[in-house]
């Protein structure tokens, strides 16, 4: 444990020789495509039209058609864009709403010491309960409050799945960050709220990136409440792809094109934020 | 007790910057919890809607057969098995892309792509990709000259913990990823000069200092992996017969199946009491400093 | 302590939000007849025919009744679960639940009975099975059953050329114990199935021309003990006698062997122990598989050329051997809570007539009314055979409340017995103790 509170120098990267670095290059891109078979595969189908998909299986698409995106898009008669927007504000949204709540509350629990570790063990066991535990409260819960398919009641549903993980990967960011510069501030006079606002979570900031992103995604990909909290109006993209499981069947290029298609946000989200992502689970990081 | 303005202040604060989350929990945390719970103790289900309460009815009805306890042993097997390989191919995968080389950011974003696919519809891309007649797998093996069955009852439980390797191993590999970032290098490089080998300094010096980061990927991948549903669920829906019935489809099928809430809602209290002796342990590991620091 | 005091006052806080909570509305309400009614559907040909249908009510005779409908599409395999939660909370958010034969008991306590709809033009088999307690809880809207889906060039073939002919003789020989002459389809019982299995498998066939047989549908799936129902119905069987289960029948224990010497023999893909529709669509498509029981609705898609290119055209239509299908309607149901069901029965009442029925055959749906069926025989080569087979060939399942659950539940305690895992005894032994336990 001392080794991670001593300061770190900055790290110094040994360059092998130009050989031996492409074996990884090769190792590295080898496990980067397997693990993103079904992905190429949705995407290889998805240009197909419809008779050539049980054909050959491997083949590249010898007429290679935009339909399938073309249906996904406007011409199924399923609004997608407005899916992928209600995927959008709901996942913004319940970043934002687990950010506001589980920032200075785990604050508050690690440095002030408020209601100590049982509110982390009752966080972290809260995600243990298997989410249809909560569905059917959830949905008496918000046909009351009138939250029943709206976009904030996704965002507060997906805020309630999320928080846990928020407030346990927050917890060992702001453990990570030295007491002794607070200590200072509160010497120096400044309040609680300043310490926390201008020296604190810019220290924090890349722990609330990686939050962040991984709320994003586990939002954008959540399934079983989007299915019984929301009916018409605030449909996710996840929910809008099952459409294309029919009566007869599934229709395989269809939903390979919303399926490849419905990564792209979150991709594009991780990437923007791909410099924090790592540095700010890596709790020591910032310290360097 | 008298308290000096300082702490008096730092206690008013703590109560108002933990407001929002008592906000939420009251209004979407402890009624759910409550309300699920008392489910549990109420004859709530499709026929009967009365919710009298029926005392340990459903908990009676839940191990009378022997349907919970077996998908209960299947989840803890399939757990112990998949977060086993997921922990040490993220964790070789992490020391692996530990250093630089060409290519590498494009494949440290790729590697993470599969957690963004939406595990209800990556679900049905393996039906697609796995289908014997139309999916490319089996076309390839084929073409190999190799017949496999993959979802013959002898090899649907392996390819099932393929598949949620394949999912989840950029997971545990993100965490650990992170945490090598922090790795102080000059530890490494005195462990080198006593002599120490590479197995031994990953041993000595690399697991010691990451114990919390390691601990931090087992913990989180745990609690996913025993409700893993949506996979399973597309692909075999628990069966055949119910070998690979998770809980969460266990208490799926008794909920919108059979339509007992009650049921489902005891299912759900019985692996949450089975689990929680565990949960300070591990949270223990994971974030005890800061909390010690105030003792 | 703080934290203590604090709970203390949420717990207080919280037994208020409780009981308000348990206020909720008991049943719905008339509402004023007007207004916009909200029907739950889903992606399919009977979803976009009843798209056409509400789309046509919405422009023309919902103009007159100031009544709109607008469709809610749940994909297929979601929307009995959204229902179901959507039941468990008494909720009003839909006027008109999508239901079925196999789940209206189930269902019937969160629903109202549909009193003074006229139903005389419906299949009687298709309002009956719709009736819990003797009163109807649902309008039948698409007629389901299963046919042998076989490829007609690949049987021609083999009953043209004697020398194939012969070898299949020594087939049915080897596999049934007495020689066969290949049969025409229309006319094969379950032995025929059986030894027509083994002739196009290359594990007993060499030279077969597909990879298997048939595929059988042994996933554990709800959807797929209707189609094991027609093989046990075929032997005889039935799910219950005088009230009582009878799974530990001869019949069967004989319908079980069939499915599980199919599997064990490589007469249908290893794949099939978790098969359903897609994928026996996608073995017939990819002509890995001769013939396979399938429901209904498949037909039209393998004869189109542009979804099946390698089979269009050479797939025939023929009972099920054994002559016994399995027949559910799907159907649409008033919510018990809905807070506008004047509304939703003029729309109903709209739906029950064959003017509207007529719109849902012409969009693509297969209407449940004879009539419809014969006016428009000329849509869909199908149609009259669907009129035929239920007719002549068609059983209904004993309903009772959980039959749903039923369904469910023979699929979990068979699957595993259909593919060889568990013994067929042991099988039949716990499928008809949960049986008994659900017929109550």
């Amino acid at each position: 444990m001392t080794a991670l509170s001593t300061p770190l120098v900055p790290r110094t990267r040994r360059s092998p020789r130009n050989g031996r670095k492409w074996i990884f290059t090769i190792a590295v891109g080898l496990v980067a495509l397997l693990v993103n078979v079904p992905l190429l595969n949705a995407l290889l189908v998805s240009f197909k039209p419809t008779g050539e998909i049980a054909k050959n299986p491997l083949s590249l698409p010898t007429a290679p058609t935009f339909d399938h995106y073309a249906n996904v898009l406007y011409a199924s008669g399923y609004n997608f864009p407005q899916f992928f927007l209600n995927s959008t504000l709901i996942a913004l949204g319940t970043v934002a709403l687990v950010l506001l709540i589980a920032v200075p509350s785990t604050y508050a629990i690690i440095r002030l010491g408020f209601g100590g570790r049982w509110i982390i063990n009752s966080a972290s066991g809260l995600r243990l309960l298997p989410a249809i535990f909560f569905v059917v409260p959830f949905f008496v819960l918000f046909s009351a409050a009138g939250l029943q398919d709206t976009i904030l009641g996704l965002i507060v549903a997906n805020t309630f799945l999320n928080l846990p993980l928020a407030i346990i990967l927050l917890a060992s960011g702001l453990r990570d960050i030295p007491n002794e510069i607070e200590e200072a501030a509160a010497m120096d006079g400044a309040s609680v709220y300043r310490t926390l606002l201008g020296i604190v979570l810019p220290m924090l900031a890349p722990t609330m990136v990686a939050v962040s992103v991984l709320v994003f995604i586990f939002t954008w990909n959540d399934y079983l409440f989007a299915l019984v909290l929301s009916t018409s109006n605030s449909t996710p993209v996840t929910l809008g792809a099952a459409n294309f499981v029919t009566s007869t069947g599934i229709r395989w290029g269809d939903i390979s094109a919303a399926s490849f298609l419905s990564t792209l946000p979150p991709l594009a989200f991780a990437v923007f934020a791909q410099r924090y992502l790592v540095s700010g689970l890596s709790a020591g990081a910032v310290k360097g | 007790m008298a308290l000096t303005a300082g702490q008096r202040k730092k206690t008013a604060a703590s109560v108002l910057l933990s407001l929002p989350l008592m906000a939420f929990a009251l209004a979407f945390i402890v009624y759910p919890l409550l309300a699920g719970g008392l489910t549990a103790f109420q004859a709530s289900t499709i026929f009967d809607q009365s919710g009298s309460f029926n005392g340990i009815q459903n908990f009676i009805a839940l191990f009378r057969s022997d349907g919970f306890a077996k998908s209960a042993g299947f989840t803890v097997g399939f757990s112990a098995i998949v977060v086993t390989i997921e922990m040490v191919l993220g964790f070789g995968l992490a020391l692996l892309l530990n250093r630089t080389f060409p290519g590498k950011k494009l494949f440290f974003t790729m590697i993470l792509l599969p957690i963004m696919v939406a595990p209800a519809l990556l679900g049905i891309m393996f039906r697609l990709l796995l289908n014997g007649d139309i999916g490319a797998v089996p076309a390839l093996l084929h073409g190999m000259g190799l017949s496999v069955s993959l979802f013959s009852p002898s090899s649907v439980v392996p390819l099932l913990v393929v598949l949620d390797v394949l999912q989840w191993t950029p997971f545990t590999f993100l965490i650990i990823y992170a945490g090598l970032q922090s790795f102080p290098g000059e530890l490494l490089e005195a462990s080198a000069m006593d002599g120490a080998g590479p197995f031994r300094s990953l041993v000595h010096v690399i697991m010691p200092v990451l114990k919390p980061v390691l601990f931090a990927a087992f913990f989180l991948r745990t609690i996913d992996a025993l409700r893993t549903f949506d996979v399973i669920y597309v692909l075999t829906a628990g069966g055949p017969g119910t070998s690979t019935t998770t809980l969460s489809i266990y208490i799926y099928k008794a909920a919108f199946e059979s339509g007992d809430f009650g049921k489902a809602a005891a299912a759900a209290l019985v692996v949450l009491v089975c689990l929680i002796p565990f949960v300070p342990f591990i949270v223990k590991r994971i974030a005890s400093t800061g909390i010690e620091a105030q003792r | 302590m703080r934290g203590k005091r604090f709970w203390a006052i949420g717990a207080t806080l919280l037994t208020a939000t409780l009981l308000a909570g348990c206020s909720t509305s008991a049943g719905g309400t008339e509402g004023s007849g007007t207004g916009t009614v909200k029907m739950v559907s889903w992606p399919g040909p009977e979803g976009d025919a009843m798209a056409k249908v509400v789309a046509a009510y919405n422009a023309g005779q919902g103009k007159k009744d100031k009544v709109k409908v607008d469709v809610v599409l749940l994909s297929r395999q979601d929307t009995f679960t959204k229902e179901t939660a959507l039941m468990a909370s008494k909720s009003s958010n839909m006027d008109i639940y999508w239901t079925a034969s196999y789940n209206v008991g189930q269902y019937a306590p969160s629903l109202d009975p549909l009193d003074g709809i006229d139903t005389s033009s419906y299949f009687p088999v298709a309002v009956d099975g719709l009736k819990y307690k003797s009163k109807l809880y649902a309008l039948p809207l698409d007629v389901s059953n299963h046919f042998l889906l076989y490829r007609t060039d690949l049987i021609e073939a083999l009953i043209k050329d004697p020398v194939a002919s012969a070898e299949y003789e020594k087939i049915s020989q080897s596999v049934l114990g007495e020689a066969r002459a290949p049969k025409d389809p229309q006319s094969w019982d379950l032995e025929d199935f059986k030894a027509m299995a083994a002739y196009f498998s290359k594990s007993d066939n060499p030279k077969s021309p597909t990879e298997y047989g048939t595929i059988l549908q042994a996933k554990n799936l709800l959807y797929n003990t209707m189609i094991w129902n027609d093989v046990l119905w075929g032997y005889g069987g039935n799910w219950a006698k005088d009230g009582k289960a009878n799974l530990d029948s001869s019949a069967a224990k004989k319908a079980v062997s069939l499915y599980a010497d199919i599997y064990k023999n490589k007469w249908t893909s290893p794949d099939s122990s978790q098969a359903e529709f897609p994928e026996t669509q996608a073995a017939l498509q990819a002509g890995s598989a001769a013939f396979a029981i399938q429901w209904s609705a498949a037909f039209a898609s393998l004869n189109d050329p542009a979804q099946s290119p390698q089979v269009a055209g050479k797939i025939g239509i023929a009972p099920v051997p054994g002559g016994k299908t399995h027949v559910h309607a799907l159907a649409v149901s008033l919510n018990k809570y809905s807070k506008n069901k004047a509304a939703s029965k003029r729309w109903l009442s709209y739906l029950a007539t064959e003017g509207a029925m007529s719109k849902y055959a012409e969009a693509g749906g297969i209407p449940a009314m004879p009539k419809v069926l014969e006016a428009k025989a000329s849509l869909n080569p199908a149609f009259t055979k669907v009129s035929e087979t239920i007719a002549k060939n068609g059983y209904a399942e004993p309903v009772f409340p959980k039959t749903f659950e039923a369904y469910s539940k023979l699929a979990e305690d068979l699957s595993g017995a259909w593919v060889g895992q568990t013994p067929v005894d042991d099988a039949l032994k716990t499928a008809n103790t949960d049986l008994q336990e659900l017929l109550g």
